[in-house]
């Protein structure tokens, strides 16, 4: 519990330091009005809009003014969008949390029986072929195998639409393209896992004492073996925000990871923060819930 | 079959009446879409959007062409006064008649030096706006304003009492406009619902709901075509031209838009200082063949001079220079570049259509007389910032668009735009005698001779004139593609 404790007292600072990096990076490497201007714009314009937006100030007058905003909980207004930045991001983040948890479910259920697969018939055909598959699947680029998935499901057998969101249908190839992305690892980490602790003494004994190999699987070998599939699933959220951005992008899928993407070009820097933020509480969260489900499952990590 | 045929023209009086509803819903897949809907803000596409809904006085065809909008005549009463009569019996989607006020409003407000407004330039010089009557407005300028009218092209009339009571912000989020379309519903990121405006003064759209979405990949924006989910989409990129072509349900559609791509050189500094190494350039490329192996032969080579052949400007004399290297590793010779030299080209990445491509194929004409060139891939706020400090290394590539009028895009050459390394001071007074004059022929004559001088200084080579290459349905009739981009939908049907 301490260790939760003190990852929660240093996520503030971890926050910060993501805030600056980003102010300074996008405030150095492009003039937000410029961009919003475009061309036609006159030096009047520009000083009237800096003014606006208080970015006439001393870049390091306009961090500290951009920080105390910040903790006070107001983001700032979108360039783009002349609304709230957190309202914006606010508005797109139900698409991406709702794409990331659909790939995730379907990553650790497929995972998991994969990897179970792979465990029971060890070395032989069902694990050889399962494998390969995985680490094809691994290192397939997600771009490629979303137009490849477009063409087939789309276009060759016309069952699923090809891209947007609204009806479930259209969350299929997304959600397909991004479990694929990460599925191979637990795949991979579930085999081992399971092949591990099948060495085990207690499988032994249990084995022993008569009880069938699907019972001892399940009652016995799984749960003990479930332990870094879980560390795993909080390490590959991370992994599927940025696998959202390119899944986003090809499904036209209307989420957080696009916007950012979109406000990086325009220097849109309150959404930039925004969303960046809410990404890495996301990350934050997701990791503490990881470690508090493991504790609840194993007794030896409660006695650390 | 007597009786056959009266059922069949019964039947056919009974459809009539119903054939003259809208119906159905066309969905267009856009390559690109500001996730803000506002006039104020944002570059054409979203005036695209803007122009479903809202509408100018004088608007542009398809061809960039003038015709009437909410104003139905106008008429100079002098050099500096114009007067717009405009058109009667227009209705604001909420049922308010469309007044002389609401076109006053919006002018007074766009040209207020206080409103941050991205076009507010296309006005400027607007010195005062008088309500003559309800449907009469004059406009004074400070001096003579040949292009005001397509100036106003680009400026949304907003309503009065709306825009007052909302602020300008919050009545751009759900537009009511005069336009053809009303807005339904805007999702970011994902789509622009409309429907028709059954009122609308020039008839009403033989659609009756407008779906517009963003589909930034443009594979799957293809995909979505072939897929029947969408009817028409925009910038088919060229390498998917033929799979669209190939099908019989699908056409490509394609014009020359009013874009001029160019490679503009540094004149300030060696090489580029010199006009024999930059007239070499120029020979050294090979434009006809850049346009049909990275165009597919869409658009056209520009005449070896800035503005395309639509365009208010063009000097029919001037044709460009022809490709040979042999002539362009003569004069390199000449000015003392016999080995040639080390240079870059800096572009953008998928800011215009086959940009990266185009730039590699002039890099590659250039090594092959001598002069190693490198493509260098820049990002758009990088981009942005060199630009404003005029350091965009000694070769970039540019698309200057006109809408039609030589005088949008001649002026990023004068010394006042602030953007242009190249100083002439002949052109730059030949430039603001154009947009001086409301004598058509005087101004035609200066830009002749402004193309002239830059045909014979090669500021910049001129390249190609970009095409908008769009894929529709077979059943989508009554569209076709506009120079300006915009979507112009209200006479679109689905047969």
């Amino acid at each position: 519990m301490a260790y939760v404790l003190r990852r929660l007292a240093l996520a503030p600072v971890s926050l910060l330091l993501v805030v600056l990096f980003v102010f300074v990076v996008l405030r150095v490497s492009g003039d937000p009005v410029a961009i919003y201007l475009g061309i036609d714009a006159t030096p009047e314009q520009e000083a009237l809009l800096r003014e606006q937006l208080g970015l006439d100030d001393p870049l390091p007058v306009q961090f500290l003014h951009f920080l105390a905003d910040l903790l006070r909980g107001d983001f700032g207004n979108s360039l783009q969008f002349r609304a709230p930045a957190m309202a914006v991001v606010g508005q797109r983040l139900g698409a991406t949390l709702e794409l990331i948890a659909y790939a995730l479910s379907l990553a650790v259920a497929g995972g998991i029986l994969g990897g179970l697969a792979c465990a029971m018939w060890n070395d032989r055909l069902p694990d050889l072929l399962l494998t390969g598959i995985a680490v094809a699947g691994q290192s397939m680029p997600s771009f490629w195998l979303g137009i490849l998935l477009i063409q087939l499901f789309a276009l060759d057998l016309g069952w699923l639409p090809t891209s947007g969101r609204g009806e479930w249908e259209q969350a299929v190839l997304p959600t397909i393209t991004l479990a694929t992305f990460i599925l191979p690892n637990f795949v991979l980490v579930t085999r081992t896992a399971v092949l591990e602790t099948m060495r085990e003494q207690f499988v032994t004994t249990a084995r022993a004492r008569g009880v069938g190999g699907a019972r001892a699987l399940f009652r016995h070998v799984l749960p003990n073996a479930l332990n870094p599939v879980i560390s795993l699933l909080g390490m590959q959220i991370g992994r599927l925000m940025g696998g959202a951005v390119v899944t986003e992008t090809v499904f036209a899928w209307p989420g957080v990871g696009r916007l950012m993407v979109s406000a990086i070009f325009q220097r849109d820097l309150p959404v930039v923060i925004a969303a960046v933020f809410i990404v890495a509480v996301t990350i934050i969260l997701a990791s503490l819930l990881v470690d508090l489900v493991q504790a609840a499952i194993d007794p030896r990590i409660r006695m650390r | 079959m007597r009786q056959a045929l009266i059922a069949f023209a019964a039947a056919l009086a009974l459809a009539a009446p119903a054939l003259a509803q809208p119906r159905g819903q066309l969905v267009v897949g856009a390559s690109i879409f500001t996730d803000s809907i506002s006039p104020a803000a944002g570059g054409y596409n979203t005036l695209s959007l803007v122009s479903q809904t809202w509408e100018p006085l004088v608007a542009r065809d398809s061809e960039d062409n003038l015709v009437p909008a909410l104003a139905e005549r106008w008429e100079a009463l002098g050099p500096t006064h114009w007067r717009f009569h405009l058109r009667r019996n227009v209705r604001w989607h909420d049922g308010t008649p469309f007044t002389a006020e609401d076109a006053k409003f919006t002018l007074e407000y766009v040209t207020n030096p206080r409103t941050v407004y991205v076009r507010k330039g296309r006005i400027a010089g607007i010195a005062a706006v008088e309500i003559i009557d309800s449907h009469t407005l004059d406009v004074r300028t400070v001096a003579p304003a040949p292009l005001l009218l397509r100036g106003l092209a680009d400026i949304a009339i907003e309503q009065k009492a709306v825009t007052e009571r909302l602020g300008p912000v919050e009545a751009a989020r759900r537009p009511i406009g005069t336009g053809p379309w009303r807005y339904g519903e805007l999702v970011p990121g994902d789509r622009y619902d409309l429907t028709a405006n059954t009122d609308y003064w020039g008839g009403a759209p033989k659609v009756e709901r407008l779906r517009i979405r963003i589909i930034p990949e443009s594979s799957t924006r293809v995909a979505s075509l072939l897929a029947g989910e969408t009817q028409l989409i925009e910038e088919v990129p060229v390498d998917l031209i033929p799979s669209v072509r190939s099908r019989r349900t699908l056409a490509v559609e394609s014009i020359e838009s009013s874009v001029s791509l160019v490679l503009t050189m540094d004149t300030r500094t060696p090489p580029f200082n010199d006009v024999r190494v930059r007239q070499a350039m120029d020979f050294a490329i090979n434009k006809p063949q850049i346009l049909a192996q990275m165009l597919d032969g869409q658009g056209s080579v520009l005449d070896g001079q800035l503005v395309t052949r639509a365009t208010f400007g063009h000097n029919p004399a001037l044709r460009p220079r022809p490709f040979d290297p042999a002539r362009a590793r003569a004069l390199l010779a000449e000015a003392g570049y016999p080995q040639g030299f080390p240079t870059t080209i800096n572009t953008q990445s998928g800011r215009y259509l086959s940009d990266v491509d185009i730039a590699n194929a002039a890099a590659g004409m250039m090594r092959a007389v001598g002069v190693a060139a490198s493509v260098s891939v820049r990002e758009g706020g990088v981009w942005a910032r060199m630009e404003r400090s005029r350091e965009q290394g000694p070769i970039y590539q540019v698309g200057w668009f006109s809408v039609g009028d030589a005088d949008f895009s001649t002026v990023w050459y004068t010394q006042p735009s602030g953007r242009a390394y190249w100083v002439n001071e002949e052109y730059d007074r030949l430039y603001v005698a154009a947009r001086s004059t409301v004598v058509e022929s005087e101004r035609r004559a200066a830009y002749h001779r402004m193309m002239e001088i830059m045909h014979e200084e090669v500021p910049s080579i001129f390249l190609v004139g970009l095409p908008r290459v769009y894929g529709r349905s077979a059943r989508l009739q009554g569209w076709r593609p506009a120079r300006d981009s915009l979507l112009r939908l209200h006479t679109a049907e689905l047969r």
